[in-house]
């Protein structure tokens, strides 16, 4: 099997459990992301959706199964090439000094630079290609501080996109975005995926699932609830038992592309959200 | 490019502060006097001064005013924090407290080196301790944890040393005290050569880690993401660092401020990228401790005003002018 | 992430605490400064008032160069030799800079230390404090002869001034017998027997003459006081603590750990104090309702004024036998 058919990241029985936590974080995970799929990764809080993404990378140590990059064992991966392979955009991450946008995004290329290189024309291409396509180049000298919370959003995603990566991991890089730029990001994201690029992406949007990816998993308090297809796994019944509120699932009559739609629940109710639907 | 720039513009500087500081002292020497004690010629008395006394202390000041300067920017890397500085993490309380004690035991009067080594001992025993404490569970560094068990050791350390000064005589407090200000009088070619033993390693190896470090800067998670290798690096940094720190705090005493306000004046001006910053640091650490030791032996000759007062009464005005002019122009 | 929240928190706590600490470790340096700046002042302002003046023309210089070359031992064991006796001298040390002036070779003192406050030392140059002497100025001085202290400071000083070829001899200028002996021993290597010699009949008739008057009289209980708070007081070893006793008393505190010390308030009431003996420069009179005198400076520092002040210090503790 060539790296290209191996699925970009995979993990089998995976069992994680924090220090000084009497539950697992993840319990017996088995999930599979093919290679150059858009893969969506759903879930209520505290279901599990960051550890898994920092366990699948080799962040946090399991105390079972095991966890694959691109068919090889994550801890068979040296960091800095691993790097080259995997792009991540985390959830947030605070600056302890003052740094340019340009210097921000720069850092995607140390990967492939020795300790004491400057950057080459290559590095310097990759740079403005990534910062291109996320609309931040004009922001170059811009100090990061200065940003928008969304400006600073797509700088990031700039930076995983510059390690020209074969995976781009974000976790929930949407939240602080505006309805252009979410969509923006997303429909990159689309046209990567399209073009070969893996994408395992931890979102709150349903919608976003439902109209972006290939393939979706559902977390439920660290087990797999669903796998599969979009419309496998957001199904009414699936998702309000895991999200233990009302939901209704249909195709958007005018685009055709599935919706879910949060209907109004009681709080006295919260066991039995089947008897309290209210059309 | 601006790097190469300042570089060769801080090197002129230091070999600038260098002439200045074998020319000037207590004695007055003409130039040439100074030049035919260094090619060996002249007066035997002069020679004394210039090549046994001036030249060591102002190559010490060179090494040290640099390693302190360094080790504060690794620091404030590391720990993810602008105000920290090479002693945040208990070290001079340790070397203090090792120093006091032995001079309270009365170890100095028979052996010379035992001050520098029971400074150096007692700084390794506050790294040790820390280090210890930040362990988390499961084998990683805290740095949260690191640097308030810092804080913990270094005002255990403070209070051991008032207790001993306590029970101490004049004599005792008074060295123990001149010791804790700082102070480069005691400079000789053979503590030169230790303490450049351990810098020069110390810092090549330091400014090697240079992209590591301005990874870190930005969080952990993120430099591991990038391709670095986070725990074996913060372990070497803060090692390294540390060791470079308590080296030159077995030399000269407890000098403030260098590897504090030095770092910040060199990323004001050039950035936070750590490629510049550090070999930067250390040249413009090396110069600023360099003239602030010509100003603490000239200005009340005979009597040598203790050099952390300089550093603090020269560092913080020029810190606090350096600063006003960033926050007015470019963008912060 | 959690992480993301607090750590705006984490960063100013960081901060204070930083702040806090490094306050704490410049106030705890300067707490210590403070009080023993006030002992150190005692210890040091050797000259500042009126030491009884000894006319040097008292003791003609020994014409003759019989005696060299001499072998002398200093107080850190080193044994030195002195082929002639020494012309460029400075002494770091206040006690063995007054012997010198005492056995008449003011005259070949070439430098001084700022604690050195006599007129006739004036005019020399200084070379900073006694304990670290500025090396350059000693350097440039070309001594022949230095005198350092020695004691459990500063092994470092004493290894400098060797390997830069600079002679040194080590006192320890504690007690009354370091005082008699640095004047025997000074009085050696200077050529100066007879002055040193007379000097020192001087001295030990003084000191006689005490022991006789005070025989057989009750010990009074007396206390130095020195200020500060909580006040510090001479402990055993010292040389007040050895001239008190000579002068027909006890030393209330030769229980002290070490040479001086802070004491509490308590202790001072009561243990029970007959005489409380004060510095009249500073020192805080008025702690206890006992009967007070006060001490010129110049008394505490042990050199050749030795035998005036055991006088001085008897005369105060039993005035009765001084009619």
């Amino acid at each position: 099997m060539t790296s290209d058919q191996a699925p970009a990241l995979e993990a089998t029985e995976l069992t994680v459990q924090y220090p000084s936590t009497d539950k697992a974080a993840l319990n017996r995970v088995s999930m599979i992301v093919p290679s150059g799929a858009f893969y969506a990764v759903l879930g209520p809080n505290g279901s599990g959706k960051s550890t898994l993404l920092r366990a699948l990378l080799g962040m946090v140590p399991s105390v079972g199964g095991e966890t694959r990059v691109s068919g090889r064992a994550v801890s068979d991966w040296k960091r800095r090439d691993l790097a080259r392979e995997v792009g991540v955009v985390a959830q947030a991450e605070s600056l302890a000094f003052p740094l340019t946008v340009r210097d921000l995004v720069g850092m995607g290329r140390y990967p492939y630079l020795k300790p004491l290189q400057s950057e080459t024309s290559t590095d310097r291409a990759a740079v403005k290609r990534a910062m291109e396509r996320c609309d931040v180049w004009e922001l170059g000298h811009r100090f990061v501080s200065t940003l928008s919370g969304g400006e600073l959003q797509r700088a990031r995603v700039a930076r995983a996109l510059a390690q020209e990566p074969r995976v781009l991991v974000l976790d929930e890089p949407t939240a602080s975005l505006d309805i252009r730029h979410e969509m923006e990001i997303l429909e990159l994201l689309r046209s990567s995926a399209d073009g070969g690029m893996t994408i395992f992406l931890i979102t709150h949007h349903l919608d976003h699932a439902a109209r972006f990816a290939d393939r979706v998993l559902l977390l439920d308090r660290g087990s797999v609830a669903a796998e599969g297809a979009p419309r496998e796994v957001l199904r009414e019944s699936t998702l309000q038992e895991v999200y233990q509120w009302p939901v209704s699932v249909d195709d958007d009559p005018d685009t055709g592309i599935l919706r879910v739609t949060p209907q109004s629940g009681s709080y006295r109710s919260l066991g039995s959200a089947s008897s309290n639907r209210v059309r | 490019m601006r790097r190469a720039t300042w570089a060769g513009v801080l090197f002129l500087a230091l070999v600038g502060s260098f002439v200045l500081s074998i020319w000037l002292g207590s004695v007055e020497l003409s130039p040439s006097e100074v030049i035919a004690a260094l090619s060996g010629r002249g007066d035997p008395t002069n020679r004394l001064i210039v090549v046994q006394i001036r030249a060591p202390r102002a190559v010490l000041a060179i090494l040290v005013g640099g390693g302190l300067a360094l080790a504060g920017a690794v620091f404030q890397a590391l720990l993810r924090n602008p105000l920290a500085e090479p002693y945040i993490l208990g070290i001079s309380g340790g070397a203090a407290t090792g120093a006091v004690l032995a001079l309270a035991l009365g170890l100095v009067a028979s052996h010379s080196w035992a001050l520098p080594a029971a400074s150096f001992a007692g700084a390794i025993l506050a790294v040790v301790l820390v280090l210890r404490v930040a362990l988390a569970a499961d084998d990683r560094v805290d740095v949260r944890v690191l640097l308030l068990a810092g804080v913990v050791v270094g005002a255990f350390f403070a209070a051991c040393i008032a207790f001993i000064l306590s029970i101490s005589d004049a004599r005792t407090v008074r060295s123990a005290v001149l010791w804790m200000m700082g102070s480069l009088a005691g400079a000789d070619w053979t503590t030169v050569a230790t303490v450049a033993l351990y810098t020069i390693p110390a810092a090549v190896l330091l400014t090697g880690l240079a992209r590591p470090l301005n990874l870190m800067a930005i969080g952990e998670d993120t430099a591991g993401y990038l391709g670095t290798n986070v725990e074996s690096v913060k372990r070497t940094a803060y090692v390294v660092a540390s060791l470079l720190t308590a080296a030159g705090v077995a030399a000269t005493g407890v000098i403030g401020f260098v590897g504090l306000i030095v770092p910040h004046g060199v990323r004001l001006v050039v950035g936070s990228d750590y490629r510049s910053l550090l070999p930067l640091s250390f040249l413009a650490g090396a110069v600023f401790l360099t003239l602030a030791d010509v100003v603490a032996r000239t200005v009340l000759s005979p009597t040598e005003i203790p050099i952390g007062v300089i550093t603090a009464f020269v560092g913080v005005p020029l810190f606090l002018v350096l600063l006003r002019r960033s926050m007015g122009g470019g963008q912060r | 992430m959690w992480l993301a929240r607090t750590r705006g928190h984490r960063d100013a706590l960081a901060s204070v605490l930083r702040l806090v600490r490094f306050v704490n470790s410049w106030s705890v340096s300067f707490l210590q400064l403070s009080t023993c700046a006030l002992i150190v002042s005692h210890l040091a302002c050797a000259g500042e008032a009126a030491l009884p003046e000894r006319d040097a023309s008292q003791f003609p210089s020994d014409a003759s160069l019989e005696a060299f070359p001499v072998e002398v031992v200093d107080d850190s064991g080193v044994r030195h030799r002195f082929q002639a006796p020494p012309t460029r001298i400075v002494s770091l040390v206040p006690s063995a800079t007054q012997t010198l002036l005492a056995v008449g070779v003011g005259g070949r003192l070439v430098g001084r230390t700022d604690y050195d406050q006599l007129s006739e030392l004036a005019a020399l140059p200084s070379v900073g404090g006694g304990l670290q002497p500025n090396l350059e100025v000693l350097v440039s001085l070309e001594p022949d002869f230095v005198v350092r202290f020695e004691g459990e400071s500063d092994q470092a000083t004493a290894d400098r001034l060797t390997d830069l070829g600079i002679p040194n001899f080590a006192i320890r200028p504690d007690g009354i017998d370091d005082v008699l002996s640095s004047i025997e021993r000074l009085g050696l290597i200077t050529d100066q027997r007879v002055a040193a010699d007379a000097l020192l009949a001087e001295i030990r008739g003084d000191l006689a003459d005490v022991a006789a008057r005070v025989e057989g009289r009750p010990r009074r209980r007396v206390v130095y006081l020195m200020g500060g708070e909580p006040p510090w007081v001479a402990g055993p070893g010292t040389y007040i603590d050895e001239l008190v006793v000579s002068g027909g008393a006890v030393n209330v505190f030769d229980d002290l750990e070490g040479l001086y010390g802070p004491i509490s308030l308590e202790e001072l009431i009561t243990r029970e104090v007959d005489l409380v003996l004060v510095s009249d420069e500073g020192g805080s009179p008025d702690l206890i309702d006992v009967e007070h005198k006060s001490i010129p400076s110049w008394v505490e520092v042990p050199g050749p004024g030795l035998g005036e002040a055991a006088k001085l210090i008897a005369r105060l503790i039993h005035p009765e036998a001084f009619p």
